[in-house]
């Protein structure tokens, strides 16, 4: 046997245990020897990876916008319930980790079907009561990325108490600071823009494009705030 | 103390060469240590760096090109509040400034970083306020910062830069730009760029320079103004859009409509000016959601 023979046995049967014609070979060839202790690291190396890498939640966030402002998967055209959490959220604890970023766009378009199925049978009412961007009381309908909006309002909300934390309250926060908070205010003012626009014209493309950019750059900057308030802690 | 002759005939010329040194020296050594100095390093490279500067202070971060095989870093603080990190892994060289004491006054929380490359760089610089600043590098560079203005002049790669309000000027770019902000503006000058997208919430964009045949242009900001100035020999096909604000087309005597490809027209919900500009080898789409979009002719 060879070495090329031996390259062979090992990517056809691997090297766990090596077949017997291959260890003899092995046993003599410091090349062979050699390529097989690399391997042997690397799976000893692999083993100690943790199997789940939780992503940013905003990765789903993101994702989503990106999915409906590509009309990929589409909001229900009905009103969705106040205090509930929406269904996918659940679902996205479910995906966390390394199969979200595989199978996300498949499973999301699965779902989103089914849920536009359902909705028709069940009409939900929305839960964006309260929300900085300054979301209706009221039901709304056909709400364009509400998931999106709610899940990014509830990041905004339980970042707040973090930011005057470490920015020691707004007064002495820093130029970055202040520039993270306008910006994410001007963000939400444009964000209302855009809906005000979308709920006079459902069918304005120009508008449902920058509202989709728009919460795409919500998700950034709260990121940023959060990897900041981190920094600084 | 008086010194005989033999006996400075016997130290003066052992001390002298120390005392040369000694000056020479000093320098160097007060520049590694303590606050309001001066710190610079030297790494050799052998291909094309990969440089990483992270500035989790404040300050300006100047690069500039020069032709030998070495990365110089020099770093000016204030104070002693501000760590400089600094590592080499064969081509990749880490610059790491942290805020050492968070309680700190504002004023001593910075930490300029000034940089020599060779021609062929790559860069990722990372920053939170204060001006990046990138002359003559030919390289992929992805610059980040949030309340910091970028310059970029005779750049050359694949360029990505977010702000979240600072404003970006790119003179005499070449390659690929893709730049993404929300308060911040964008000025293209003389560009040599076949992929343009830029993307602002507020801010104002202006492009001035030639479409090169086959580039793609985007440009978008929700409530600014989206300015194009084209030249008289250029060749594109353009789509500009707004929702609530106003399409400014100063350029009838050169846009003809579309000869070829789809046959579009506006949604009946925004107004748009589609049309071709010679023979539409590029594609240019601008489009401002309630600001105004311009399109011209240069002088």
């Amino acid at each position: 046997m060879q070495c090329k023979d031996v390259a062979q046995a090992i990517e056809q049967e691997g090297f766990a245990p090596l077949p017997e014609a291959a260890r003899g070979h092995v046993a003599g060839c410091a090349v062979c020897s050699s390529l097989l202790a690399d391997f042997e690291s690397i799976v000893a190396a692999a083993a100690q990876l943790p199997s789940e890498v939780e992503p940013h939640s905003r990765v789903w966030v993101v994702l989503r916008a990106q999915l409906e402002a590509e009309k990929i998967i589409r909001e229900p055209q009905l009103a969705v319930a106040a205090e509930k959490s929406p269904w996918w959220q659940g679902f996205a604890e479910l995906l966390r980790g390394r199969v979200l970023a595989v199978s996300a766009v498949a499973v999301v378009m699965i779902f989103a079907a089914g849920y536009f199925q359902m909705s028709h049978r069940e009409p939900l009412t929305a839960a964006v009561d309260g929300a900085p961007a300054g979301t209706a009381s009221q039901p709304v309908a056909a709400e364009p990325f509400a998931a999106a909006a709610l899940s990014l309002d509830q990041e905004e909300q339980s970042l707040a108490p973090v930011q005057t934390v470490s920015t020691g309250g707004a007064t002495n926060a820093s130029p970055v600071d202040n520039s993270l908070r306008e910006n994410l205010a001007t963000l939400n003012t444009f964000i209302k823009e855009c809906r005000k626009r979308l709920q006079e014209d459902p069918n304005d493309q120009v508008a449902r494009d920058y509202l989709a950019a728009a919460y795409q750059q919500k998700a950034e900057i709260l990121a940023a705030m959060m990897e900041r308030g981190r920094s600084v802690n | 103390m008086i010194v005989g002759p033999a006996t400075r005939k016997i130290f003066l010329p052992a001390i002298l060469p120390v005392l040369g040194a000694g000056m020479l020296l000093l320098p160097v050594m007060s520049s590694a240590a303590g606050a309001g100095q001066k710190i610079e390093k030297h790494f050799t490279v052998k291909g094309r760096p990969v440089v990483m500067i992270q500035n989790v202070a404040d300050g300006r971060i100047e690069v500039k090109s020069w032709k030998n095989s070495e990365v110089v870093v020099s770093a000016s603080q204030p104070s002693d509040k501000v760590g400089l990190d600094m590592e080499q892994a064969d081509d990749r060289i880490d610059v790491i400034a942290n805020i050492l004491d968070t309680s700190a006054p504002q004023s001593e929380l910075s930490e300029n970083i000034q940089l020599t490359v060779p021609e062929q760089t790559e860069l990722q610089i990372k920053t939170q306020t204060g001006l990046i600043y990138v002359e003559q590098v030919t390289g992929d560079m992805k610059l980040e910062s949030i309340a910091g203005d970028v310059h970029l002049k005779e750049v050359s790669g694949y360029i990505i830069v977010h702000t979240t309000g600072g404003s970006f000027v790119c003179t005499q770019c070449s390659g690929k730009l893709d730049f993404n902000t929300i308060s911040g503006s964008a000025q293209i000058l003389q560009p040599s760029l076949k992929s343009v997208n830029l993307i602002t919430t507020t801010g104002n964009i202006l492009f001035d320079g030639d479409f090169i045949r086959t580039g793609i242009y985007t440009m978008k900001s929700g409530r600014g103004l989206v300015e194009v100035r084209f030249s008289g020999t250029d060749s594109f096909d353009l789509n500009a859009q707004t929702s609530s604000g106003t399409v400014d087309n100063r350029a009838e005597a050169f846009l003809k409509p579309d000869t070829h490809g789809f046959r579009r027209s506006a949604s009946k919900y925004a107004k748009g000016l589609f049309g071709t500009v010679g023979n539409g080898l590029a594609k240019v789409e601008l489009s401002s959601f309630s600001g105004t979009v311009r399109i011209l002719k240069r002088d």
